[in-house]
């Protein structure tokens, strides 16, 4: 009698764990960038569940990072269960993490084997928007920098070095400018929503918009100095469109297609010019005001665990980004796509060193990471960007001037950050 | 006894669905932005994520904010150019396409096209339209002598009109259906009888077929002023609200309050004035029309 109860007890036990749910993972992930992520990142979710039998993943894709953010937040407020992943802002970390949105990590690093040393891999330049309050919110995922790109046939043939001044890309963007920017302009930065795409050139003038997470710059010498040159530009050089220039994706547009020599553009960027410019294109860090001061500024999304699930579903997440963050898959993240590869150890793998030999601009685009200042990354951090774009735009536009412009971003981003401090 | 019961019981049972909907998706949310518009609450302040009474403090935060001013103001010409233009537009191509014409069908279609198109694509490919140096708008000013490229979403003079003209594009041909079933139904012997009296086309567009359609009119203004209080898928493609501020909407700021800084309780007290706008704008226009018909 024992034996058939023990022996029915195992039965039961095994066709529990036959039939039990798999633990459900979801991942949010803002698909509006220009390459080919989706086919990517299926086939890694099914090599995911192929080894973890008990867990299935399910991908959602968004239109871009305010999607997957509002997503998150309407479920979450809603009182419904948000993606257990999502790819965010590396730079929203603060409010995520005020509202309690997102969920502290530092417990599945200890647990998870080789957890320590996998977070320990990534790169530091990166890592500054990942941890608040001494504790770590998110990994970096698709992590990106602001870099000049230069059609390099056309500075050999105008017998022009790439720039390494201001005052050379200043030049250059005259010599480059053919017919008053109705064929060609010189230089291109996009400047639609312009704290991203200036930051670099703030940061090459001697100093970033922003200190910490309460503490903006908007008005130091050198970023009104950074505005001015960008007004110079189409002033003083003639070399790029005055005021507030093209959008986003119309620039890479316009330089693969020869109408403008140069752009100021992210490195998410990298694959879809190579693939479209027909002539030799040229990466480096955006220059400085004085020779040997390079720019560039950090960008992109990360990966951000949800609130409010269960300790399995935490777990079985924490492992699926483990696997997405394998040294190898960010290595060929990156080749198919221009993103900086965020781990050291990615650096060493044979599909880095391929992505190296076929396109040796990414070696060009990995350097410019080096003279890398953090994204603009505050408290109220839409408020804050959202104010002193306005303002930025106000300078281009010569609406006011540039000192007028930003003591008035100055005044209200400290007004904004008031109850922070 | 049944009988009669039954029967005053059953037009609340049809209105019961249509009721329950508005009510659920209406009016709860509505009364709840109404108490939350009276409370300070800021999901991304340690300090104000509970809501705290603040009376009218939303909204005096609101009117203090010269952006918010001038969200008001951009959208006040934003509507104040899209409803008559389009309007008079709509009126206009019904009144071509009214004539019974070889292959009008076609024409029909062209001008009905964008409204069927996705907002957010149309929206794209307007932006291809409006790039500085090769779009199409500024090959149209080269055409004109204009020699220098235009940024039309980057000039904060431009910005709002670029709006404006992506939304008179997709909406007028929708508007101009309603004026064109209006026409269609409208008495033949009246026009005939004032075309014998000798009216003019202008005289009988204003003394007899403006009259007739009032309805429709009433009912196009209605739906072009709330799609205009409405508007906010051209501002995330094209603009985001800049150069500036100069093209940010009712609508589009109320996502930012909200969604993007957090601001719960002045995200509920813009809800309220948008509403409280629309309301009063439908009502007023409602009792207009119905005193006009009497």
């Amino acid at each position: 009698m024992k034996k058939l109860a023990l022996l029915g007890s195992a039965l039961l036990l095994s066709l529990t764990t036959a039939f039990a749910a798999p633990v459900e993972v979801s991942l949010a992930y803002p698909v509006a960038v220009d390459a080919p992520i989706t086919a990517l990142l299926k086939g890694w979710a099914q090599d995911f569940m192929a080894k973890n039998p008990d867990v299935k993943v399910t991908l959602v894709f968004a239109g871009g990072y305010p999607d997957v953010k509002t997503a998150v937040q309407t479920a979450l407020q809603g009182g419904a269960k948000a993606p257990t992943l999502a790819v965010m802002l590396a730079t929203d970390v603060y409010d995520l993490v005020n509202a309690k949105y997102v969920d502290n990590l530092d417990d599945l690093v200890a647990k998870a084997p080789g957890g320590a040393a996998f977070v320990k891999d990534f790169l530091p330049a990166y890592m500054g928007n990942s941890t608040y309050k001494g504790k770590l919110w998110s990994l970096p995922f698709q992590r990106s920098a602001v870099v000049l790109y230069y059609n390099a046939d056309l500075l050999a043939e105008s017998k022009i070095a790439p720039p390494k001044t201001w005052d050379e890309l200043g030049k250059a963007a005259q010599a480059l400018t053919v017919d008053g920017g109705k064929t060609r302009w010189g230089i291109e930065i996009p400047t639609e929503n312009p704290y991203w795409t200036f930051q670099p050139l703030a940061i090459g003038g001697g100093k970033n918009v922003f200190t910490d997470d309460v503490t903006v710059n908007f008005n130091a010498p050198e970023v009104v100095d950074a505005v001015q040159f960008y007004n110079d530009l189409s002033k003083k050089y003639q070399g790029t469109p005055a005021g507030v220039q093209v959008a986003w994706g119309s620039s890479t547009q316009n330089f693969a297609a020869g109408k403008t020599a140069m752009i100021v553009h992210t490195t998410g960027s990298l694959a879809g010019i190579l693939k479209t410019a027909k002539f030799k294109v040229g990466v480096s860090a955006v220059p400085g005001k004085k020779a040997g001061s390079w720019a560039s500024v950090t960008g992109g999304g990360n990966l951000y665990l949800t609130a409010g699930h269960s300790a399995e579903e935490r777990q079985a997440a924490f492992a699926f980004a483990q696997f997405l963050l394998d040294p190898s898959r960010v290595a060929t993240f990156s080749a198919a796509t221009g993103y900086i590869p965020n781990r050291t150890a990615a650096t060493a793998t044979p599909e880095y060193k391929a992505w190296l030999e076929k396109v040796p601009q990414a070696a060009d685009a990995v350097k410019a990471l080096a003279s890398a200042g953090p994204e603009l990354a505050t408290q109220n951090v839409n408020g804050v960007r959202s104010l002193f774009n306005k303002y930025l735009q106000s300078a281009f536009n010569g609406a006011q001037s540039p000192k007028d412009a930003l003591d008035a971003a100055q005044r209200d981003a400290d007004k904004a950050l008031a109850d922070f401090k | 006894m049944g009988a009669p019961r039954k029967t005053k019981l059953l037009p609340y049972l049809l209105v019961a669905p249509t009721l329950l909907f508005v009510l659920v998706f209406t009016l709860l949310p509505l009364g709840e932005a109404l108490v939350g518009s009276l409370f300070k609450q800021r999901l991304n302040i340690p300090k104000f994520q509970d809501p705290v009474f603040f009376g009218l403090g939303n909204f005096a935060d609101l009117f203090g904010d010269p952006d918010f001013l001038q969200v008001l103001a951009n959208t006040g010409l934003y509507v104040v150019l899209f409803v008559p233009l389009s309007l008079a537009a709509a009126l206009g191509l019904a009144l071509l396409v009214e004539e019974k014409l070889r292959g009008i069908a076609w024409f029909r279609l062209a001008l009905f096209h964008p409204t069927v198109l996705p907002l957010v694509s149309a929206a794209t490919v307007w932006m291809f339209f409006f790039t500085p140096e090769y779009g199409l708008w500024n090959q149209a000013l080269h055409l004109l002598g204009y020699s220098g490229p235009q940024n039309w979403t980057g000039n904060p003079a431009l910005a709002l009109g670029s709006l404006v003209l992506v939304a008179f594009w997709k909406n007028v041909g929708f508007f101009m259906l309603f004026f064109l079933a209006g026409l269609q139904n409208l008495d033949r012997s009246a026009l005939e009888a004032a075309r014998l009296d000798g009216a003019g086309g202008f005289r009988m567009l204003r003394t007899i077929v403006l009259p007739l359609i009032r309805r429709q009119t009433v009912f196009v203004t209605s739906i072009a002023f709330i799609g205009a209080f409405q508007t906010v898928d051209h501002v995330f493609v094209l603009t985001q609200g800049g150069p500036s501020g100069s093209s940010s909407l009712l609508l589009f700021h109320l996502w930012q309050v909200r969604f993007e800084r957090l601001n719960v309780g002045q995200g509920d007290a813009v809800t309220v004035l948008l509403v409280a706008v629309l309301l009063a704008f439908t009502v007023t226009n409602f009792f207009w029309g119905e005193h006009r018909e009497k």
